[in-house]
């Protein structure tokens, strides 16, 4: 084919000035790169998103004590929310399907024989295994009448269990929290390690609410609220109810703030990708730039090429090339440049992104879908910046050029 | 073959109309040796720009194996100096970081098929030109005498209809002047036909027949009587460059 004959005279002339390609390529290679590594991190965090609020419960809420920050703990501080309240919302917010109060210490101590750690007490109402999707893996799960009889019962993570229990069958065993005496009637299924501040999920036990209020804190106020709603649809729409519900009955009216906050898979969502957002602006400036200053670097060379091989351009000519074979030769030389640049670019992102994704707190995935941007952007680069050089040599007249 | 009819060459720059070519006619039949003579700045290298379809006339008609080249746009100009014109140049015009054999091959990148056997094409053409050991050296490895012999395998590598020289001599010590004047004499013998420019008498005289050129105009058309014999002049001359090296 003619066609790539002509390609191969310009692929060839890059290859017999190997120094000079390199600088045609470094903008490309530095812009590729760039906007690989926006794309893994914008993928990565998307992922993460997405196993975060997996991992929450996409119906769910979190209804908690205290105002201000949009994730973590309940401010134990705050006494303001009650059993009333969880009531108040499940009569008043229509089409939920769980609202289940929960009680919470964040840092307790359990005794076990000679074992000691530091875990997270939850006291829980029946239904919290079904609003969490979380079952006991071995044994039962809390009970009605657990709640009742304020039963000195609880279900522990799989930490707890290694951690203070080792090797043998914690069932029916007991152990210590203060002066508490509980018995472990089940072993929680293993949630692994929060997807935001690393938390260990299962570095925690669960007793009855009734048990946790008023055996072990000693308290009239619930620490949180778990809603599930039977639409996610409407879940903006019922977050906005419950706020009306706890604002009349906490009586809290402009200026004042809220004493509690309503967690949602958006809210949450939006917290995940908070850090890696200003990133990403800055890495698609450095990409754009790069790619732009490339650009014109690579047409200010070939404009030069151009002009050194004026008598090269014009003996093609006289041998028989047309116009159009030298705007080929010379588009073909840009568009390899590109291209090839757009390949070092590609590996050098993929590597970038799997260093940031190993050595920083984003997480990262690498795919091809950058690598079909990446040749897009690279042929976009290649042809715009390409053209006016290429014309240019095909516009130079043989008996002028051979002179 | 070659038909120039009332061939007129004028450049306008803003008011200015320098007339560079005025009435050129002739007619230049297959096989022969023809030299076009003439002091710099009598247009023959403007004529040999419009022999050599680099240029068109600003009126006239030429027509070469019958295609007018008038009528010819960029793209059918092209495609006429690739098929049926040679050209040897003055400066050679190599390709500096290419082998000769490439050099050679040039050409055929922008014919309509590319030969399968083309190496072969170029190696003989090289062996043509006496160049068979050199295939793989590039042009600064190579004598000017050598390269202007590269530059004449190329010219003939797609078998065009005539040859085209511009000073091909002119750049050249006089032994290796001589050895291209050889190459000439042996093309034209087998019968290839070949144009020469030149302002250099004794040069023209190894053609068969010499145009003079005088301020755009044909100032003589004469048969050379007695061409000059090139072999008599390299028995006389020292040994080349490459065989004193």
């Amino acid at each position: 084919m003619r066609v790539l004959r002509i390609a191969g005279e310009g692929i060839g002339s890059l290859a017999a000035n190997k120094l000079r390609t390199f600088f045609m390529m470094a903008g490309t290679i530095v812009g590729i790169a760039a906007l690989t590594v926006i794309m893994a991190i914008g993928k990565g965090t998307e992922k993460r998103v997405l196993q975060r609020v997996e991992q929450f419960g996409p119906q769910a809420m979190m209804v908690v004590a205290g105002g201000g920050k949009a994730v973590g703990p309940p401010d134990s501080s705050v006494t303001t929310l009650t059993l009333d309240d969880a009531r108040a919302i499940r009569e008043e917010v229509p089409d939920l399907q769980y609202v289940t109060p929960q009680a919470w210490e964040s840092a307790a101590t359990l005794k076990h024989g000679a074992n000691q750690i530091q875990a997270m007490i939850w006291g829980v109402e029946p239904q919290w295994h079904e609003a969490w999707k979380w079952y006991a893996a071995e044994g039962d799960g809390i009970t009605d009448e657990d709640n009742a009889t304020l039963a000195r019962v609880c279900l522990i993570g799989t930490s707890v269990k290694r951690d203070l229990f080792g090797q043998t069958d914690p069932i029916g065993q007991s152990l210590y929290v203060n002066k508490v005496s509980l018995t472990v009637k089940g072993v929680l299924e293993r949630r692994g390690t929060s997807g935001m501040g690393g938390g260990d999920f299962d570095n925690r036990i669960i007793v009855p609410l009734t048990t946790a209020m008023r055996r072990m804190l000693n308290v009239d106020h619930i620490g949180g609220i778990r809603v599930v709603t039977k639409n996610a649809a409407l879940m903006a729409e019922q977050a906005e109810q419950i706020t009306q519900v706890l604002r009349e009955r906490h009586r809290i009216r402009p200026p004042l703030e809220d004493d509690f906050r309503i967690s949602t898979p958006t809210a949450i969502a939006k917290v995940v990708r908070g850090t890696s957002g200003t990133l990403s602006i800055l890495l698609v400036a450095l990409a754009s730039l790069s790619l732009l200053v490339g650009g014109v670097v690579l047409m200010n060379i070939l404009l030069i090429s151009v002009a050194e091989r004026t008598k090269e351009i014009g003996l093609r000519r006289a041998v028989g090339a047309t116009r159009r074979d030298i705007f080929a030769q010379f588009l073909t030389e840009s568009l390899s440049v590109t291209f090839l640049g757009m390949l070092l670019g590609s590996v050098l992102g993929g590597g970038v992104s799997l260093a940031v994704g190993r050595l920083t707190p984003l997480a990262t995935v690498v795919s091809w879908e950058p690598f079909a941007l990446a040749l897009v952007f690279a042929l976009l680069v290649g042809v715009f910046f390409g053209v006016q050089p290429a014309r240019r040599a095909a516009r130079l007249q043989p008996v002028e050029a051979l002179r | 073959m070659i038909e120039l009819e009332n061939i007129e060459k004028a450049y306008t720059r803003g008011e200015v109309v320098t007339q560079v070519l005025t009435d050129i006619s002739f007619e230049i039949g297959p096989g022969e040796y023809v030299a076009i003579m003439g002091a710099s700045g009598t247009g023959k290298s403007t004529l040999m720009n419009i022999l050599g379809c680099l240029d068109k006339p600003t009126a006239g008609h030429y027509r070469l194996d019958g295609t007018d080249m008038v009528n010819l746009d960029d793209e059918g100009l092209s495609h006429l100096r690739n098929h049926k014109i040679g050209f040897v140049f003055q400066q050679f015009h190599l390709l500096q970081r290419t082998t000769a054999l490439k050099n050679v091959l040039l050409p055929l990148m922008y014919a309509d098929h590319y030969p399968e056997e083309a190496e072969e094409l170029g190696e003989s053409a090289l062996a043509m030109v006496g160049l068979s050991e050199r295939v793989d050296y590039r042009p600064n490895q190579l004598s000017g005498g050598q390269q202007q012999r590269v530059a004449i395998a190329r010219a003939l590598i797609t078998d065009p209809a005539i040859l085209l020289a511009d000073e091909p001599t002119g750049n050249l010590d006089s032994r290796s002047g001589a050895e291209v004047m050889a190459i000439f004499q042996r093309l034209h013998r087998d019968g290839r036909t070949i144009i020469m420019v030149t302002h250099d008498r004794d040069v023209a005289e190894h053609a068969d027949r010499v145009i003079v050129l005088d301020d755009g105009r044909i100032a003589a058309d004469e048969i050379v009587s007695q061409p000059r014999d090139v072999e008599t002049e390299l028995a006389n001359l020292t040994p080349a460059e490459e065989e004193l090296s």
